[in-house]
């Protein structure tokens, strides 16, 4: 029973992850550009090369937590959406499907957030 | 029957005010600059994608509920929801994304020829022009005028409120924060005028202020501004010399500034060459006689809340005196 409680608790959190991480590298791309381009607008260069590195960091992680939910849906085991019987096995699969999901839509929310910085070449 | 009456009148209604919208001199979609032609482009790609993607949409929608019920396969439909559900927006929302974004640096490039700055007052614009080199600004008011053809540095800031400089056939829109100061440029390529108008709601008369933007060929901006900087013309008739003599006794060099005279307020608008604008009072009136008579018999009467006094007091003759003399600061 333990076990599965482990389990449980670990599955959910696939769900939550992969956009809490995009949130993170939300606040962390903005908030570095505030403060860099209010304390040294001229090193905007430096900033750009911060921004790409964190935006790599996030999705490298987004990307680990999307493999391990696509191992948890465990798709390709049946090839069906069908898991919303009662049982564990169901419960796993679906929470594993939803965060997969999740993870895509996070992997394009990072990109988009990180855009600008790769346009827009200057604090002015 | 009734009814039809009723929507082909609604229809007249609205048809020449939308067909105005198009051809008028406040319009995004007669662009009359480098970024307001981008803006319109954007905006027309978009339209015209929406309109296939809206007819794609509605045949989908009739092709699987009418024409072929149930008969997709789950790979199929799995294949277009992840496609087109997905992979699909996700591109064309990126696309978008970039090409904006790859249009900013260009649209918020530093302006090469004129500098101004813009502020924003309760419920007019304070306009002044640096040219180069120049240590004092020649200061005007409630209308700006532009080389074409050049790219111009507008600095903008404003007094009380925040108010919003947004000229739509020309460029995009920036706010005006009292105390700091933001920037734009504008690179108008056909001379002609082009109305702006304040876009942050800053109080009862904030829709009257608006402003006309003139846009004129290069050597006749330079001339439109060397005369800028002259002090005002003397009074040409009997009627504007008395005007002047009103307009000193009344106080109103107060508040306003009219160079080469005793009247030298920084309250209200500069009105040294006020007769040369094309509109009155931050685009409220025409500049006529007639609209001038009636300004300064009681502006609060014509603008909700004008921080100018009412002159109700003057006789008929003391007002049309006033306007003659006003009227001739060319
Ligand atoms: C207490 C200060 C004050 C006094 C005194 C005053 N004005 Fe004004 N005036 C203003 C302000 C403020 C505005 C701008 C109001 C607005 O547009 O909302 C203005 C606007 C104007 C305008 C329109 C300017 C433009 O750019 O279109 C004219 C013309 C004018 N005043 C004439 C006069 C005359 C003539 C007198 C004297 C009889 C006078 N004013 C006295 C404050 C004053
Ligand atoms: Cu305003």
């Amino acid at each position: 029973m333990s076990v599965f409680g482990i389990e449980r608790s670990r599955s959910l959190w696939h769900l939550i992850l992969a956009p809490t991480i995009w949130a993170i590298h939300f606040c962390v791309t903005y908030g570095m550009t505030a403060i860099w381009c209010e304390r040294a607008p001229a090193a905007s260069g430096d900033l750009r090369l911060w921004i790409l590195i964190v935006t790599a960091v996030a999705l490298a992680m987004i990307l680990g937590v999307a493999w391990r939910a696509w191992r948890q849906w465990d798709y390709t085991d049946d090839y069906d959406y069908e898991h919303d019987g009662p049982t564990i096995e169901d419960r796993r699969e679906f929470l594993g499907h939803a965060g997969f999901l999740l993870a895509v839509v996070s992997v394009i929310g990072v990109i988009y957030v990180a855009l600008p910085a790769a346009f827009v070449g200057s604090c002015g | 029957m009734r009814r039809r009456t009723w929507q082909r009148r609604g229809a007249s209604l609205l048809l020449p005010g939308l067909l105005a919208g198009c051809s008028g001199v406040q319009s995004i979609l007669a662009p009359a600059g480098t970024d307001a032609a981008f803006l319109s482009n954007l905006f027309w790609v978009m339209l015209a994608g929406a309109v296939v993607l809206w007819f794609f949409m509605n045949g989908l929608m009739v092709y699987v509920w009418r024409v072929n019920v149930g008969h997709m396969s789950s790979r199929k439909a799995e294949a277009l929801i992840i496609g087109g559900g997905i992979v699909f927006p996700t591109v064309v929302i990126g696309v978008l994304l970039s090409v904006a974004l790859n249009a900013m640096p260009d649209m918020r490039a530093e302006g090469t020829g004129t500098r101004l700055k813009v502020t924003g007052e309760q419920w007019w614009w304070r306009v002044e022009y640096w040219p180069e080199g120049a240590e004092a600004p020649i200061v005007s008011a409630n209308e700006i005028v532009l080389p074409a053809n050049s790219r111009s540095e507008i600095g903008l800031t404003a007094d009380k409120v925040i108010h919003s400089f947004w000229v739509p056939a020309l460029g995009g829109k920036t706010d005006m924060f009292p105390g700091r100061e933001t920037r734009m440029s504008l690179e108008p390529l056909k001379p002609g005028t082009y109305r702006g108008q304040c876009t942050e709601f800053c109080g009862e008369s904030h829709a009257w202020m608006a402003f006309n933007t003139v846009v004129l060929p290069q050597d006749e901006y330079d001339a439109w501004l060397d005369a800028q900087a002259e002090p005002a013309a003397a009074p040409a008739s009997e009627s504007a010399e008395r005007g002047q003599a009103v307009f000193l006794s009344e106080g109103c060099g107060a508040c306003h500034a009219v160079r080469g005279t005793a009247a030298a307020g920084k309250v209200g608008p500069d009105l040294t060459h006020l007769g040369a604008r094309t509109s009155l009072a931050a685009g409220t009136l025409p500049m006529t006689q007639d609209a001038l008579v009636r300004w300064v018999r009681d502006a609060k009467a014509v603008k909700p809340g004008a921080e100018m006094p009412a002159y109700d007091h003057l006789t008929e003759d003391e007002l049309s005196d006033l306007a003659a003399y006003l009227e001739g600061l060319t």
